[in-house]
């Protein structure tokens, strides 16, 4: 299944003069990204500065991504420093898979994909392609349909609603694999998105589409806490208008900017989450209110929600949108909610898993133990990456990884 | 942005919401409605998107603030808020897709757990432009609505056919209710959208409309 990764690069497509160098028709406004694509590869000849960057990269990696895990244990503030300034295009998918523990898990795993794909069957095989050509419909390699976009979105959809049953297909994944499956293969998706809802290096992401959807629940709740308190007036303006977050803001979190983003903010917001946490989708959408605070406040109701759904395109750059999100610090804040959250919900742990069924169905369930005193340092998103994520396989069919960052809604090591 | 002019005026604002299964069509009907627009390439709707739009009935301006809702079961836990204070509704199903027409008795009966019993609901059969792949009869709509108490249409938002209608006539409906006062106001203060209080006796009051509850 790795083989096809060849036949998927997206860089074939840019030839089109149809699309944008993301792969983008042209012609859609919200995804327009000409304008702000300078760190993309439709440029054969990148300059010397970028091709330095480049080597830079290369040097850290290593063959194969093998000197990473050192690099980044020795250096983790160079590393961090270096993707909040973006990563190559060239590199992304390699490094993606790297900064999110999901190589760990692939190379834990083999085989473990094609079971899910051919072998078993999904309940929510309609739902999954009902929605195939809505997610990306703009995008070239989304388009045609069954074409191999489609059926690469289709199958890693399909292979993780059999994997985690529990969440199985909801709205709004497929954003994300749609966007990790333009720099990467089916396989190396599928692991990825195993990575950010199970837990692999940060806080599992699975809450947030879980029945309920309580980690959406949460993180509106919070962030509506955070803009009262980092921009009062603002926060106070849209107490007045009676606009909450769960109007503009559930698509950040649900899809973490993939949804409606132009692709080159999404991309440089992306390499950061994927190494410091949910934090920065916090730190976005407050230096979003922030850049456009002084417009926003003079809005009311209808202007406003439309405003907050139209971002300005120079908000949207991200070279003038960035320094502002990482000046704004939420870690702590964030802790402290969390706390707070979890002492009002006293929600019951997420240890009930469901029963194994019969023998020769393949269950891929998650180890959740919380408190075992591993992962005591993940509680840090910003410490160096640990990737001590471990398998068990007590009977050749179930596959387990542990990680100790599922501390979203449970007992957290303090 | 140039000089935020103040929103239009309007003698009444009604709240509707526009429910039912994923991929009916929901967000494309508003879009024919709001600004006569078709879109092939429509993204599954993800949360909760807004659009207005102003008409006339009886010589009044009335102004609709219509929320078009994720269609997936599980997108409910947010979008039920949205039901709340709603006086309208448009429960939309696939003709060509028999499932998401039996699947409106549960879209009714999540909108009447959370709504005033007078709310006006309109049963609306979309894509009626796939004539040949119809899965369900006009009759057989049209009793299952009659039998709910709602209003039943059938529209095409590709072809443009009957949307503006289906539109109006819930707020035509509306307006008729609230002349004769029948719908009782609700005043839950956890409603989160706006638009929760029709405040009928504070015509051309664009404060009204704002003063809704919030979570």
């Amino acid at each position: 299944m790795k083989s096809t990764t060849a036949e998927v690069d997206p860089g074939s497509y840019l030839l089109s003069r149809t699309v944008d160098g993301f792969g983008f028709a042209k012609q859609e406004q919200s995804n327009s990204t000409e304008a702000l694509s300078k760190n993309r590869p439709v440029d054969d000849h990148p300059n010397d500065r970028e091709q330095k960057r480049i080597r830079k990269w290369r040097k850290m990696i290593g063959v194969g991504g093998s000197d990473w895990k050192h690099y980044v244990r020795r250096k983790p503030h160079v590393v961090k420093r270096r993707i909040r300034k973006g990563i190559p295009d060239c590199l992304r998918g390699l490094i993606w898979q790297l900064i999110s523990g999901s190589r760990d898990l692939l190379l834990m795993n083999p085989g473990v994909y094609e079971q899910l794909v051919i072998y078993e069957t999904s309940a929510s095989e309609l739902e999954i392609i009902r929605d195939i050509s809505r997610t990306f419909p703009s995008h070239v390699f989304y388009q045609q349909r069954h074409g191999l976009g489609q059926r690469s979105l289709y199958n890693v959809l399909k292979a993780y609603s059999v994997y985690d049953r529990d969440v199985g297909y909801v709205q709004g994944m497929g954003f994300l694999a749609g966007l990790l499956l333009l720099y990467m293969s089916e396989e190396d998706a599928f692991w990825l998105l195993v990575a950010l809802l199970k837990g692999a290096i940060h806080a599992p992401m699975e809450g947030l589409y879980q029945a309920g959807l309580p980690l959406v629940q949460e993180y509106l709740c919070q962030f509506e806490q955070l803009v009262k308190e980092y921009l009062p007036m603002l926060g106070e303006h849209f107490t007045q208008e009676m606009v909450n977050p769960s109007m503009y803001a559930s698509q950040w979190f649900i899809t973490v900017f993939s949804y409606s983003f132009p692709f080159p903010l999404a991309l440089r917001i992306w390499d950061v989450f994927l190494y410091e946490g949910v934090k920065v989708v916090f730190q976005v959408g407050l230096a979003l209110l922030r850049f456009c605070h002084d417009d926003l406040i003079k809005l009311p109701f209808e202007k406003l929600l439309h405003a907050l759904k139209n971002f300005p395109a120079e908000a949207m750059n991200p070279d003038k949108l960035l320094p502002l999100v990482f000046s704004i610090k939420v870690s702590k804040r964030l802790e402290e909610f969390k706390r707070e959250y979890e002492k009002r919900k006293e929600r019951p742990l997420p240890h009930s898993l469901p029963p194994l069924s019969s023998s020769g169905r393949l269950d891929v369930l998650m180890d959740a133990k919380p408190g075992d005193g591993s992962g005591s340092n993940y509680s840090n998103h910003e410490s160096p990456l640990p990737y001590n994520v471990e398998e068990i396989r007590p009977h050749g069919g179930i596959n387990r990884f542990r990680s100790a960052g599922y501390s979203n809604c449970a007992r957290k090591p303090s | 942005m140039a000089a935020y002019r103040a929103d239009e005026e309007y003698d009444y604002l009604f709240k509707v919401v526009l429910i039912g299964d994923a991929g009916v069509g929901k967000t494309n009907l508003l879009s024919r409605f709001a600004r006569d627009e078709f879109s092939f390439e429509t993204k599954s709707t993800i949360g909760v998107e807004f659009a207005t739009r102003t008409i006339h009935v009886d010589g009044k301006l009335i102004k609709a603030q219509i929320w078009d809702t994720a269609g997936q079961d599980r997108y409910r836990a947010i979008t039920s808020a949205y039901y709340r204070g709603s006086v309208g509704a448009l429960v939309v199903f696939d003709l060509s897709r028999r499932v998401t027409f039996e699947n409106t008795a549960r879209w009714l009966q999540e909108l009447r757990s959370h709504t005033d019993p007078n709310i006006v609901v309109m049963l609306v059969g979309n894509k009626a432009d796939l004539r040949h792949i119809r899965a369900v009869s006009v009759e057989e709509a049209q009793a299952f609505a009659r039998k709910e108490k709602a209003f039943f249409t059938e529209t095409s938002a590709l072809e443009s056919i009957n949307v503006a209608d289906a539109f109006t006539g819930v707020l035509t409906q509306i307006y008729h209710v609230v002349g004769r006062k029948v719908l009782a106001i609700g005043d839950d203060p956890s409603a989160l959208p706006i638009g929760q209080t029709i405040n009928i006796d504070m015509k051309d009051d664009r404060q009204a409309a704002n003063k809704a509850g919030c979570c």
